[in-house]
């Protein structure tokens, strides 16, 4: 019994606290990936620069607008800007492309990145940006034994749930939904009776990359806003994605769960490689179960 | 020579062959034969160990082969082709038999010996005699479908097999191009001594090649007997054809 | 066309050989790092383009290899040229284990896997501080005096590569490397000729992993630093590239990728910081309009009749 106390003393359940809210972000960019791999097949490497450039634009936002207005303005704005730089990228490019090997997908997912890395650096520079924590959520609540726990992370605790639902509902019960699961199994069955497969996809390579924006956003006020913050995440997301199960969005969610409880109690237990358990973990769930733990769309 | 017992295998609740039996004597030449999805290419995929069986045994030469590894049951000296064309799309048709026969003789490890010294007459022995041998350089991907099928038995005969298991051998192919490969499989059979097993849906050949016939159905085998007993049996005229008057032949 | 061939691969060789008389000391340096990158893309060739496989996270042997050499030379008191052949041989062990786990999956599953193993492997040197330097890796690691100039490094990555290139080549032109094409094009069907097929692509990324291993070493000789993002995933991605715009399907190609893209970087870094951009829309166009790379290309349109669809 002692044990269990020392284990789940205040300080450890802070830092599981502080490991879900970090789950929450590797959640929403995660399924907006697991999507794209589910229904377009394309491991999309730049999902990782839609984050990052996510995240500049919500800092922008806020610099101009300020205030709480900025933050929610921000929210809703940097999404929907990441939106529209994937809808010209998937019709100006991507469209011509669904036929081709993964590993040519890769390259030019890679590519775009590249290209993304360099244009951020010409509108945003390569300094540290930082973006306010706004007015409602700034200072702690008092959790565990008044253990102070930030109230912007209760904020993303709060918004993991609604994301899940929100995608929930729009996978199983809307029409455009309803079709992008048909066009993973079987797309041609989808074009055959009368439905244009093409802006389908468009639709649903929107939504993912939306999501990848909106984890920015996110995460913005919790970290400093810089360069390269695309280059971790792209990794931990597509293994988050893997472990899941491709194109599953509950296998997102798990899989996110996982890494980010792996990562923050691993940190607690050996300081030094703290960086190291996630990855251990998803060897561990790949060896027993190659292709991940729910069902791929695949 | 070849012995099927009872052999099972489903996917995902669908049973796709469920009971088959099959008896084959050595220097015969069997048919399988059943409308489409009746499992005959599972079966194969059993026999040659792509799959592994959920029951049932494989008999080979009286020895236990069931489930063994693709590369184990061809060790084994039994070879196939595929229907769909399963050929190494960027190499050379020479190549292509010689890395059969490579593998037949245990030369994969060998790193540092160039190919191109090895099994040279041997593979063009195999090119011979499939008719093959002007189009040695030619990149297989490049070969018309029939070369193509023609170039799978040839694959299948650097085995140095005694049982051939074809899948669809004159599938997609032109008049001329099947009476071709009818005669080959003829010679195969008189001249080289080779078991053959093979599934077909041109009844035309298959009736006229083969010493006997196994029917299968939704995965069971129906029948195996004689082309005579085959055709006027009922089951087989009822299951094959839904029950209508036109006979087989 | 043979004697031509012959002409032009002697005075490549000459021309080789004599580089380092003609240009300064700057130029030698970047000859050196091509002939590496050019090992370092053609041991992956060997798995990706002749093999088939999946091998996303390349570097991490790479890097292996240098940190193996690295700390040999640093660490210990063996002659370095002991180091030298323990860099690469890490590497192939790293790489045997890598592959027990990966080989199970196939394709984008093992690449996936590939890449997570290889983060951890950069993930512990990149935190191991006290016996990698952990962020800031190795600097001046001393070299044998022979290979310590720029000339005789130069010299040295020019023999070994050399020699690498011959071993790799003569590799697949062997029973090995004609196995190990079929295994790429039809992994079943190689199954069916009698060929385990895990057992071949193990084997193969042991031997890739080795010569990733020998492209780490000489950079050790060649740079005298170590440091984690050499086995960042984003180099992979790198060296994949310089595969895929020389040519997946060729010897020749990932060698002239490695050229084209250490060129690029050299040149069009002095004018702008934005190389990257300028990569990245090279990269596209050469996606969208040559697949099989720029000798590829060549290949297929002067023998139409060997290629004729893919």
């Amino acid at each position: 019994m002692d044990f269990i106390y020392t284990f789940l003393s205040p300080g450890v359940l802070s830092q599981i606290f502080v490991g879900l809210s970090r789950t929450v972000i590797l959640f929403i960019v995660a399924s907006g990936l697991s999507l794209i791999l589910g229904v377009l097949r394309i491991p999309n490497v730049f999902h990782g620069s839609l984050y990052m450039i996510g995240a500049f634009m919500a800092y922008t936002i806020c610099s101009v607008v300020g205030g709480d207005a900025g933050f929610w303005l921000a929210l809703i704005g940097a999404p929907i800007g990441v939106g529209l730089v994937s809808l010209a990228t998937e019709r100006g490019l991507f469209q011509y492309l669904y036929e081709r090997e993964h590993i040519m997908l890769i390259l030019f997912t890679f590519a775009i990145s590249l290209v993304f890395g360099d244009l951020v650096k010409i509108v945003w520079g390569a300094e540290y940006k930082s973006v306010p924590v706004p007015q409602v959520f700034q200072g702690f609540v008092p959790l565990f034994g008044g253990l102070p726990f930030p109230r912007y992370n209760m904020f993303l605790l709060f918004m993991g749930p609604v994301v899940a639902i929100a995608l929930w509902f729009l996978v199983n019960k809307t029409k455009i939904g309803k079709i992008s699961q048909a066009a993973a199994v079987d797309r041609e069955m989808v074009g055959a009776v009368g439905i244009n497969v093409s802006w389908v996809f468009a639709t649903v390579f929107v939504i993912g990359c939306f999501l990848a924006g909106l984890g920015g956003a996110l995460v913005a006020p919790t970290v400093s806003v810089t360069l390269g913050m695309d280059h971790s995440l792209i990794i931990e997301a597509f293994l988050i994605v893997i472990m899941g199960g491709l194109g599953n969005i509950w296998g997102a969610l798990l899989g996110a769960l996982i890494f980010g409880l792996t990562q923050s109690l691993g940190i607690l237990i050996w300081p030094q490689f703290g960086i190291v358990f996630p990855y251990l973990a998803v060897i561990v769930v790949l060896l027993f179960r190659p292709t991940g733990l729910l069902k791929s769309t695949w | 020579m070849l012995q099927v017992k009872s052999l099972t295998k489903t996917f995902g609740g669908f049973k796709a062959v469920n009971g088959a039996n099959l008896d084959v004597k050595k220097g015969e030449i069997i048919a399988v034969i059943g409308p489409n999805g009746a499992g005959k290419t599972t079966l194969f995929n059993l026999i040659t160990g792509i799959l592994k069986p959920d029951s049932g045994q494989v008999f080979f030469k009286n020895e236990d082969i069931t489930g063994l590894p693709p590369y184990i049951v061809c060790k084994k000296r039994i070879s196939r082709s595929f229907q769909v064309v399963n050929v190494f799309q960027r190499r050379t048709v020479f190549e292509n038999v010689q890395v059969s026969v490579l593998a037949r003789e245990n030369k994969t490890w060998n790193l540092f010996t160039p190919s191109k010294k090895l099994v040279i007459e041997e593979t063009n022995r195999i090119l011979e005699s499939v008719g093959l041998i002007d189009k040695g350089d030619d990149i297989s991907a490049a070969l018309s479908h029939g070369d193509r099928k023609v170039l799978e038995i040839a694959m299948a005969l650097g085995g140095n097999p005694e049982f051939l298991i074809l899948d669809e051998p004159t599938a997609g192919m032109a008049a001329e191009e099947t009476d071709r490969c009818i005669d080959l499989i003829k010679q195969l059979s008189e001249k080289m001594g080779l078991t053959i097993l093979f599934c077909e849906h041109d009844m035309e050949l298959v009736f006229s090649i083969s010493d006997r016939i196994m029917v299968m159905v939704r995965g069971s085998t129906i029948i195996q007997g004689s082309c005579e007993e085959v055709r006027c049996n009922e089951a087989v005229q009822d299951a094959y054809l839904g029950g209508s008057d036109v006979c087989l032949m | 066309m043979v004697t031509k061939g012959r002409i032009g691969a002697y005075a490549g060789i000459i021309f080789l050989l004599a580089l380092p008389l003609f240009f300064p000391r700057f130029y030698v340096y970047i000859a050196s790092l091509i002939l590496l990158y050019g090992l370092l893309a053609t041991s992956l060739n060997f798995v990706l383009g002749f093999g088939g496989i999946y091998q996303f996270h390349h570097c991490v042997f790479y890097g292996a290899g240098a940190y193996g050499a690295a700390l040999m030379l640093t660490k210990t008191g063996f002659s370095p040229w002991v180091g030298f052949i323990v860099g690469p041989l890490v590497a192939a062990l790293l790489s045997l284990i890598l592959g027990l786990i990966c080989i199970r999956l196939s394709k984008l599953y093992f690449g996936m896997l590939q890449i997570s193993l290889g983060s951890l492997v950069w993930a512990v040197i990149y935190r191991w501080y006290s016996l990698t330097g952990g962020d800031d890796g190795i600097h001046g690691i001393s070299v044998p005096d022979m290979i310590a100039s720029a000339n005789g490094a130069y010299y040295f990555a020019l023999i070994v590569t050399g020699l690498s290139f011959f071993i790799i080549f003569k590799i697949l032109k062997s029973p090995f490397g004609s196995v190990l094409q079929g295994i790429r094009d039809n992994p079943i069907r190689s199954e069916m000729i009698g060929v385990n097929v895990k057992r071949h692509q193990l084997a193969a990324l042991v031997i890739s992993g080795f010569f990733a291993g020998v492209a780490g070493v000489l950079f050790v000789v060649v740079d005298t630093t170590v440091f984690p993002d050499m086995l960042f995933w984003t180099l992979s991605m790198e060296v994949m590239i310089m595969c895929l715009l020389g040519g997946w399907f060729t010897f020749m190609g990932p060698i002239l990728g490695a050229a084209l893209i250490v060129l690029l970087r050299t040149f069009i870094s002095t004018y702008t910081v934005y190389w990257a951009l300028f990569l990245g829309i090279v990269l596209m166009i050469i996606i969208f309009f040559l697949p099989n790379g720029v000798l590829g290309y060549f290949q297929e349109k002067f023998r139409p009749k060997k290629l004729v669809k893919g």
